[in-house]
């Protein structure tokens, strides 16, 4: 009970917050809740299994896109129900046709369909549509932004709470240690990744959907931006993506300083994000939480 | 029911070399069947297309009366077959337990909770790892993966165990444990098929042996007379030998 109560706590501050905080407090609020969800749902899939993905910016997009293209004729309700429903399906069709690969292929991939999708865009806007770049005109605020990521966030912990206590996880740590020996145990491999690829993609389009109306401005290039798949993976691996509060424990630090970075250093920001990626994989290569708990047990070694 | 296990005609063909030449054997409920051959004779292949780790070429594999040929690996388990390997494959992010809880947890009972927790503390027991679940497979000795991969395969109630090389690599004093074990699970009924190298094992555990040579099943019979078939004596020693 006590901890369902300091939950409820915790949520009833982080809504509350926006009410008191500035624009630019709200914003980067708002910034920093999109990238826990990120970071939550990306491991959700990756962290028990080692598929690494790079393909977050590909369904962020669709969703960002779709309602770019949508807002003006459907409802919005209505519009975010679409873009998670066009995640759902391309997550299913990509997830049946490449969660064959292994290993670094799998990652050369999911980083080669975020290229195709956002390539695949931008021609049909040009030859097509004949633009390059919409407009989102939608009566929202950055705090409404945010209370629907806010929202989207405790919906994915508490999917990742319940996965924890049910036989899934126990899948897809196995899937992530040895496919075959899952498999000759009874773990239906294929559907079992398929199920969670398509459950995190599905969150991530959510994301951008819900993101989108933010920038009022999209074109392919802003929302395809491949450094939002590096940032949300290497958030995850700071904190520990096997871990359910890792990704969020990771995205805090790691958002605050890449926002101090793209407002003081514009030219050396991306110089700098690589080097930090490489110090954060030799140093913490299982997270900070796993981190943590090796050096409390190893105190506890020590006092006994 | 008659047989547990009906493998008839089975081929298996890897590019131009035929790893397994229409084989055809069956099995008795309760029966503990060695399956032999030299190196390279095709009998990890038989077993990976019982289990449903490779498909068959050519023929049909039946279990309990029903047609399996083709069959994923998981669908199989499900129906009851389970399996070790040559080279122990463990679950090493996870612990004792949970090694073995996958395995209740998705074979034929799909147990969960309680109940599964209470199967596998007796399927630890059985192997005699008992009190040692929230150990980390990690942490594990060779012997004690070998028997966590046994409570891994008992934990689902199968009605077939496959045994790929389970003795391979124990020492004496182990070894004798390792053929306690098997015939304790024999005591419970249970049908094993066991790919063994060492004779001593083979005599102790199995009253019928199977013997493969090329991809072909050059004996089968009683553990004496199948050891003692002159091909038998060939295949393993050559001809100067025999």
């Amino acid at each position: 009970m006590k901890p369902f109560l300091f939950g409820l706590l915790v949520i009833g501050l982080l809504a509350w917050a926006p009410l008191v905080l500035n624009d630019y407090g709200t914003g980067l609020l708002l910034g920093l809740t999109g990238y826990a969800t990120l970071a939550t749902a990306w491991a959700m899939f990756s962290g028990p299994t080692r598929y690494v993905s790079l393909a977050t910016v590909a369904f962020f997009g669709i969703g960002a896109y779709t309602v770019a293209v949508l807002s003006e004729t459907l409802p919005y309700p209505l519009v975010l129900v679409v873009a998670a429903l066009i995640g759902l399906s391309v997550s299913l069709v990509v997830g049946l046709a490449t969660l064959r690969l292994a290993g670094v292929y799998f990652v050369i991939f999911s980083f080669g369909l975020a290229e195709l999708v956002r390539q695949t865009v931008t021609w049909y806007e040009v030859n097509v549509t004949g633009t390059l770049g919409r407009y989102i005109f939608l009566p929202l605020e950055a705090r409404h932004i945010y209370w629907q990521l806010l929202a989207l966030l405790v919906l994915t912990l508490l999917i990742g709470i319940y996965m924890r206590k049910s036989r899934i996880w126990l899948a897809l740590v196995a899937v992530g240690d040895d496919e075959v020996a899952a498999r000759h145990a009874g773990v239906d491999v294929t559907r079992t990744k398929l199920a969670l690829f398509a459950l995190s993609a599905t969150i991530i389009t959510l994301v951008g959907a819900i993101q989108a109306p933010r920038w009022t401005y999209v074109e392919p290039t802003i929302v395809f931006n491949p450094t939002i798949s590096f940032l949300t993976l290497v958030m995850a691996l700071l904190g520990g993506a096997g871990k359910l509060w890792g990704p969020i424990v990771g995205a805090i630090p790691l958002f605050l300083l890449f926002e101090w970075l793209s407002a003081n250093f514009p030219n050396h920001y991306s110089i700098i994000l690589g080097g930090i990626f490489i110090l954060i994989v030799f140093a913490v290569p299982n997270g900070i939480l796993a981190r943590l708990e090796t050096l409390g047990q190893r105190r506890k070694g020590e006092a006994q | 029911m008659s047989e547990v296990l009906k493998v008839d005609g089975v081929s298996r063909r890897f590019g131009g070399l035929l790893a397994v030449n229409n084989v055809s054997f069956a099995i008795e409920p309760g029966q503990i069947v060695g399956l032999l051959g030299p190196n390279g004779s095709g009998k990890t292949t038989m077993l990976n297309m019982i289990s449903g780790a490779l498909k068959v070429s050519g023929g049909q594999i039946a279990f309990q009366d029903q047609l399996v040929t083709g069959l994923p690996a998981h669908k199989i388990a499900k129906r009851g077959v389970a399996r070790t390997f040559q080279l122990v494959r463990s679950l090493p992010s996870l612990t004792l337990t949970e090694n073995v809880l996958i395995s209740a947890a998705y074979g034929r009972e799909r147990l969960w909770g309680a109940a599964a927790l209470d199967k596998v503390a007796e399927n630890l027991a059985l192997v005699g790892l008992e009190g040692r679940g929230d150990e980390p497979v990690a942490d594990l000795t060779y012997i004690d993966l070998k028997r966590m991969e046994l409570a891994r395969a008992m934990v689902a109630d199968p009605k077939l165990l496959l045994l790929d090389e389970w003795l391979a690599g124990l020492n004496p004093a182990e070894l004798q444990i390792g053929v306690d074990l098997i015939r304790r699970l024999q005591q419970r009924g249970i049908t094993i098929l066991l790919v063994e190298h060492i004779m001593d094992a083979v005599r102790a555990t199995c009253a019928r042996c199977i013997v493969m040579s090329a991809g072909a099943v050059i004996a089968d019979g009683p553990t004496d007379q199948a050891l003692a078939d002159p091909e038998v004596i060939r295949a393993y020693l050559g001809d100067d030998d025999a």
